[in-house]
């Protein structure tokens, strides 16, 4: 450490020693003099900070609120890589349909850059600076439906008139408890930019969301922030940022489905390796309906097999029993299927039920030689059914395909219900709750 | 984050559709049998007794 | 005018100009406000003493604007109802002259200009929040007419500008950052056109230290 003392000209002392005309309490000025009004911590009074002799602005008595800042006065915190001090509060009331909504403003100080905001409503937080640019409009000030500020389009949420209910600290401007701004909100968020118009003059700031554990960090509070309640106006949804990147993988996948259906199209065997005609007759007394097949070769690895069944079935039915069995090592899978088919005639017109075709794939049969053993059932007395029997090895399965397509497709349609939902609850808040839903990113 | 979560887990679909083509995978319920004789062939009635489970199909219209 | 070096007439104090064009400048110490004429150095009056300094910039703080780096060498402190602001001189090193006015730390770099020819600056009479005019293709909006008080002079001025009374500001603002100044100080309206920069931007060496802070 340097004991000497700085160079003339070095730093200044703080601002001190300055009291209060109302009641002579000790007034701490942490803005080193760029704020223009100053509250008494004693008697609650509004002093001019400007004022050597801090002439009262305002006598106000209610210094004690129920609802004390979160962040202390003469808290340092980092917002954007810049310390900034907090020098002020006030808790300002909207009224709406009689019921009083208060957010409270949080004035920061950094002697280089000056004045910052921080703001609160219930648990959410937003970092608000002055604009530097004038935000374009289509129509005047508070009745344009979108505004314009540095490329984005921002959509009005919300105006109402806001008055000052609370004070504590300094500000850069002569405070008032009573005061009453016309506030007009429009959104884009995370962003959300500000018309405050006061006395006739408009004052435009933008805001960004601060999730509150981010404040707390940055002012390295203890404990834990108070708990967001609800969606806020230019709360960034978790659903929306992702909604068309989700919609994109989507699309990319589905498209990977596709060229995988298409490549197996072309490069299964789908070779027919079986076929044989068969005639079922009824009889009595019924002789032993069950034959066997020749055998066949499925060839290649292990792939599935399917075994299709056509009939020339009108208004009856057949059962056929299946049994694929392998010549050498005695492994059989055994299936049957129902083929019928009806039709007829009514009021609607031609009718018909079920098919004379029926196909069923058997999984994963490796190589070899293999027959089929089948067992034609129907009723005791039935017209003969003439039938084939056709074997295909390694056949694509397109329901694969259908599953793969609606299991990439209910999350994409998930997320973009949540967002939905989001966005409903956050417009829900505003003066178009039924404006029609734009979700950001989309 | 759920962006990697879903394109993650679409490739995976799309692995499990693969694999499953490949490997010749069906949705139709069967039943696996091991052992069957090689007198099925001249008998197949006979088979019947080697499938325990066998039953006869008793629906229709 | 008088060479770049002199005495100061009312207390031999030796004067020197950093801007060659300086028309007024502050004895360090005596603190006469002399004006330059072509002869000699003339003493205007005394500067007031001025309140303690709150802000970071001060005469000879260094910085940069659009690749043109400049020195303050100057400075009006004005104050209105809500409180003072300072237009700090700059001196560039193309040789010309800027302002960077310091409003409660908000900072713009504006420079005198001239209106088109035929283009008449609008009277303080003509003055109304929310009129449009367009300079140099861009329109501004006037956002703000400002009743100012003059509160004191530091450094080198590039006019004479000593001992005002009140006097009328109106600020323009556009969609970018960039915005107009209309000074009825005088009896001709002047214009300034300028634009607002982030404190980083400009790169400032040699500030003000405050305790505590860095």
């Amino acid at each position: 450490m340097n004991p000497e003392p700085p160079p003339g000209g070095g730093p200044q002392p703080r601002v001190s020693g300055l009291h209060c005309p109302n009641c002579g309490g000790s007034i701490t000025l942490r803005a080193l003099g760029q704020a223009s009004s100053v509250v008494c911590e004693g008697c609650g009074s509004i002093l001019d900070a400007q004022d050597p002799k801090l002439q009262i602005i305002q006598t106000f008595h209610r210094i004690v609120s129920s609802d004390p800042p979160l962040i202390p006065l003469g808290t340092r915190g980092k917002i954007r890589g810049t310390d900034y001090e907090v020098i002020g509060f006030e808790r300002r009331t909207i009224t709406v349909d009689l019921v009083e909504y208060h957010w409270h403003e949080y004035i920061l100080f950094n002697p280089y850059k000056g004045f910052r905001y921080l703001t609160e409503y219930q648990g959410h937080w937003n970092d608000i600076s002055i604009c530097k640019e004038l935000p374009s409009m289509s129509s005047s000030f508070n009745i344009s439906p979108r505004v314009n500020y540095l490329g984005e389009s921002y959509q009005h949420f919300q105006s109402a008139d806001a008055n000052t209910d609370f004070v504590l600290g300094e500000f850069p401007w002569q405070v008032r408890v009573g005061e009453r701004a016309s506030v007009t909100d429009y959104v884009h968020p995370p962003r959300v930019l500000s018309g405050e118009k006061m006395a006739g003059e408009v004052t435009w700031s933008i805001g960004e969301y601060v999730p509150g554990r981010d404040v707390w960090k940055a002012f390295n509070l203890s404990g834990s922030p108070p708990p967001a309640i609800g969606v806020y106006e230019n709360e960034p949804s978790p659903f929306s940022a992702n909604l068309k990147a989700v919609w994109i993988g989507f699309a990319a996948l589905a498209f990977g489905l596709l060229v995988m259906m298409i490549g197996f199209d072309l490069f299964a065997m789908n070779s027919s390796v079986f076929q044989g005609a068969y005639r079922f007759t009824s009889g009595y007394p019924r002789a032993e309906a069950s034959f066997v097949t020749n055998t066949f070769e499925l060839g290649g690895r292990p792939s599935n097999v399917e075994v299709t069944t056509s009939t020339d079935l009108q208004n009856n039915w057949i059962y056929l029993n299946y049994a694929l069995i392998n010549q050498d090592t005695g492994q059989a899978w055994d299936f049957g299927r129902e083929v019928s088919f009806y039709s007829g005639y009514d009021s609607d017109g031609s009718w018909t039920e079920g098919s004379r075709n029926a196909a069923i794939v058997v999984p994963s049969v490796p190589p070899g030689q293999y027959y089929l053993r089948i067992e034609p059932e129907a009723d005791t007395v039935h017209p003969p059914v003439t039938y084939t029997v056709e074997v295909r090895r390694d056949v694509p399965v397109s329901s694969f395909y259908g599953i793969g397509f609606l299991a990439l497709l209910i999350p994409a349609i998930l997320i973009t219900w949540r967002s939905a939902s989001f966005e409903k609850s956050r417009w829900s808040e505003s003066d178009h709750p039924h404006s029609p839903i734009i979700a950001e990113g989309n | 984050m759920f962006r990697q979560i879903y394109m993650l887990y679409g490739l995976l679909i799309l692995a499990t559709v693969g694999y499953a083509q490949y490997n010749g995978w069906s949705l139709d319920t069967m039943n696996q049998l091991k052992n069957v004789p090689k007198s099925v062939r001249d008998n197949p009635g006979s088979y019947r007794s080697v499938y325990s489970g066998y039953h006869h199909y008793t629906g229709g219209k | 005018m008088t060479p770049p070096t002199a005495t100061c007439p009312n207390c031999g104090a030796k004067i020197v100009f950093k801007w060659s064009s300086s028309v007024q400048t502050v004895c360090d110490y005596c603190k006469s406000v002399l004006v330059r004429t072509d002869i000699d150095l003339q003493v205007l009056g005394k500067a007031a003493d001025l309140p303690p300094d709150i802000s970071p910039i001060q005469i000879n703080a260094e910085g940069v604007y659009r690749n043109k780096s400049f020195v303050v060498i100057g400075r009006i402190l004005y104050e209105y109802d809500q409180g003072g602001w300072n237009e700090w001189h700059l001196m560039m090193n193309d040789g010309g002259s800027g302002w960077l006015s310091d409003a409660q730390e908000e900072y713009g770099v504006s420079f005198s200009a001239k209106p088109s020819a035929g283009q008449a600056l609008p009277r303080e009479s003509q003055l109304e929040v929310g009129r449009e005019l367009t300079w140099d293709g861009t329109t501004y909006t006037l956002s703000v007419i400002t009743q100012a008080y003059f509160r004191g002079v530091e450094g080198e001025l590039p006019f004479k500008f000593w001992d005002k009374s009140d006097m009328v500001f109106a600020d323009l603002r556009s969609s970018s950052r960039k915005f107009a100044t209309l000074d009825y100080s005088d009896a001709e309206p002047a214009l300034y056109l300028g634009e607002f920069v982030e404190f980083e931007d400009l790169k400032l060496k040699n500030l003000r230290e405050f305790e505590g802070w860095s």
